[in-house]
């Protein structure tokens, strides 16, 4: 173990756009599945706050089915398995629009979706039923007492949950080069096969992925003071 | 319906135990020896972390801190890679992507666990530790005969989760060829071809099975486990009356 | 006092035979009476008899199964009534406040009329702070619920009913859930506004306001209108036995 280490050899040829692309790539990746994780949740959660059995038995079974099986394998039935079921036309269109990363950020969104509502519906829990009330005797409706007493009340006890399920979301784009999106932990590799510099770029990767992740962090504890329900 | 159920017919058998006895123990078999060993022996480091991590000793507290951090801040396919590379290098020797996830799900679970174990711990009252070291207890005799057995005790639900999530991330062994049940979906989707869907609906459902009814395990345990708290316990004279405890209504979410 | 009533004109709260049963528990007896504009009437009566339940079948918190109510000459419980703009007129105070802790004391009155009646910004916070003038609480505009005592939170409950003008006020047993010494500034406010000439619908223990500024007293046990009076005529010599009962389980405290 005595060779030094050679950083300069990141630096060479292809590999720094590689790098570059990989980063760009989990950026979007975690963004969009983010957005689309964060939306989706709240829909849940209101939804499973609704007076129908039917509701509520659906977001159950959603979030049941999304924590019970690894996301690997959810990542693999939506890329192997759904465009099976496709017509042909339908598969033709998702090979030509970038269908790995689609599918990627759909089924890292729609998995971290039963998450965040879990995280939104222990908030909403906690929130006493005679907030709602207060709310309806204004005069607000139900939609307009969700938006402007539930829901904000809910995100502000729920963040510390929900900034801990950001960290994981983002740890989690990591699995879509098992499917060949070309971020981070694929260029990594891809560079480690090429070059034969593993520990160099495996620090490198590492060393960004824990930056971001305290980043992430950081600025969830920063949110969570300034939006901190005030009291004496 | 009918092609899951005859390629469960054919594939049933590889799915559960791989090729035994005609080769390897693979699949689902290999995931649970693999959840089992993974939980069980981070237990005991998990626990080591934790105690390092709210010991008054500042040169145990900054190392346990950090390397929980680092840990929880890292992909675990990152790794994965990091273990299978290092490993090799520090013992000279190559190693089969088994021995690489058992030791990858040992640390990586430690970390997770450590976090557990230090809240099981800080969530007792603290009237437990004064008691103790009022009566003469030391500090290590405290921990080991007072708090640990307690915390230990409250904290079998969430342990019960942190299982689960290991048999979730068991799955990633198939990245480096480990022959767990992933891995034996992905042979038979590889050998049919024309039926993905159908094997990743019962790779799905296989371990939607299993972690189900575990996860519903850990919520029947922390009921049992709150009705007690709640005052309802009574000591066991006889199992049918340590039984009557109401159930509290809320489980887990 | 309020002497301006004219007992010929059109009632504001009107109970036509109203029912309510909770499964097979009979909430509600075939009440009806009259709350006429300008008066302030005291429902009073031991816990259990239904007062509560009773005001907040006015707003439709409470549902009924027979009989009608009528607000302002609206049928409360008509299926074609828009209840959240029936609401929005008529001010309810909670016992236990319920202000919204993520809001502002500003942010909290001026909800409704932005949202509801969709009043400018501008305009519904130049109201805020007369309302909170009014209530003694014009330095805590920008303040938090959770930085005000719960005198102070109740006075800004006060508040946020009035935001709406309604023509009435209902308040549910306003100062049951405040300390001794706070229940003194919410009692002000309270007769400020029926000296003003609010129209007042309250549940309360609070003999003493009862006295100096109710037109009428309620009495209500275990579901029924058992009878009502002129506030002087109620304390110092009721009608009926359960009247005398509770009056002097009151006063042996």
């Amino acid at each position: 173990m005595g060779s030094k280490l050679d950083f300069s050899v990141l630096s060479r040829g292809e590999y720094p756009q590689w790098i570059w692309h990989g980063v760009l790539t989990m950026f979007e990746l975690t963004l969009a599945a983010w957005l689309f994780a964060m939306a989706l949740g709240m829909v849940l959660a209101v939804v499973r706050m609704a007076d129908s059995r039917v509701a509520k038995a659906f977001v159950a079974s959603y979030v049941e089915y999304h924590q019970n099986v690894p996301m690997l394998v959810q990542v693999f039935l939506w890329y192997f398995g759904m465009p099976a079921l496709l017509p042909h036309a339908a598969q033709q269109w998702l090979n030509a629009h970038n269908s790995e990363f689609l599918l990627a950020f759909i089924s890292i969104g729609l998995c971290m979706a039963a998450y965040v509502s879990e995280g939104l519906r222990g908030g909403i829990r906690s929130i006493p039923k005679s907030q709602l009330e207060a709310a309806r005797a204004i005069g607000l409706s139900y939609l307009q007492a969700s938006r402007l007493v539930l829901i904000p009340q809910a995100l502000r006890i729920a963040l510390p949950t929900l900034v801990s399920h950001t960290v994981l979301l983002f740890k989690n784009t990591s699995l879509a080069m098992t499917i060949g999106v070309a971020e981070l932990t694929y260029a990594t590799r891809e560079i480690e096969s090429q070059s034969f510099k593993t520990v160099e770029i495996y620090l490198l990767s590492t060393v960004i992925y824990l930056g971001i992740s305290l980043l992430i962090m950081t600025a969830g504890a920063g949110l969570e003071s300034r939006y901190r329900i005030r009291t004496r | 319906m009918d092609s899951i159920l005859s390629i469960l017919r054919e594939y049933g058998v590889l799915l559960l135990v791989g090729q035994y006895p005609n080769g390897p123990l693979g699949g689902l078999t290999i995931t649970l020896v693999l959840s089992v060993l993974g939980l069980v022996l981070a237990f005991p480091l998990g626990v080591a972390i934790a105690l390092a991590r709210i010991s008054p000793l500042g040169w145990l507290r900054m190392p346990a801190a950090a390397v929980i951090y680092v840990v929880r801040g890292v992909p675990l396919l990152m790794f994965i890679f990091w273990v299978y590379f290092f490993v090799p290098v520090l013992t000279g020797r190559t190693v089969s992507g088994f021995t690489t996830m058992v030791i990858t799900l040992v640390i990586y679970q430690a970390a997770y666990l450590a976090e557990i174990v230090r809240a099981g711990i800080q969530g007792l009252p603290h009237g437990q530790t004064e008691a103790a070291r009022a009566v003469g207890l030391s500090y290590t005799q405290t921990m080991t005969k007072v708090v640990l057995p307690q915390a230990l005790y409250n904290m079998v639900p969430a342990l019960v989760s942190q299982f689960v999530s290991t048999i979730k991330e068991t799955s990633l062994g198939y990245v480096i060829s480990v022959n767990e049940v992933t891995f034996a979906a992905n042979q038979i989707n590889s050998s049919l071809m024309t039926q993905p869907f159908q094997v990743y609906f019962i790779l799905a459902a296989i371990y939607f099975c299993l972690c189900f009814s575990l996860t519903r395990l850990a919520r029947f345990l922390e009921r049992r486990i709150n009705a007690r708290r709640e005052g309802t316990f009574r000591p066991a004279t006889s199992p049918a009356l340590a039984a009557t405890g109401p159930i509290a209504s809320e489980h887990a979410a | 006092m309020n002497m301006s009533s004219s007992p010929a004109s059109s009632p504001l709260i009107a109970f036509d035979l109203v029912n309510k049963w909770y499964g097979d528990y009979h909430a509600l007896n075939g009440i009806s009476a009259e709350v006429h504009k300008g008066e302030v009437v005291v429902v009073c009566g031991p816990s259990g008899s239904g007062k509560s339940t009773l005001i907040r079948t006015v707003n439709r918190l409470e549902s009924i199964q027979s009989g009608a109510i009528r607000f302002n000459g609206q049928d409360v419980n008509a299926p074609s009534l828009d209840i959240n703009r029936f609401r929005s007129q008529v001010g309810f105070v909670f016992q236990s406040f319920n202000l919204f802790p993520h809001l502002s004391v500003a942010q909290n009155i001026m909800l409704g009329p932005v949202n509801v009646r969709k009043q400018k910004r501008a305009q519904a916070r130049t109201r805020a702070l007369e309302l909170l003038e009014r209530v003694g609480l014009a330095s805590k505009v920008d303040a938090f619920p959770g930085q005000l005592s719960g005198g102070q939170q109740q006075r800004v409950a006060i508040a946020r009913a009035l935001a709406m003008d309604p023509p009435a006020m209902l308040f549910d047993e306003p100062t049951s859930a405040l300390d001794p010494e706070m229940v003194g500034e919410v009692l002000q406010v309270m007769k400020s506004l029926a000296r003003d000439g609010m129209t007042m619908m309250c549940v309360t223990h609070e003999m003493n306001f009862a006295r100096e500024v109710a037109d009428r007293v309620w009495f209500m046990d275990q579901g029924s209108l058992v009878e009502t009076a002129l506030p002087e005529a109620f304390f110092s010599n009721p009608r009926s036995e359960r009247a005398r009962k509770f009056l002097s389980d009151l006063r042996s405290h």
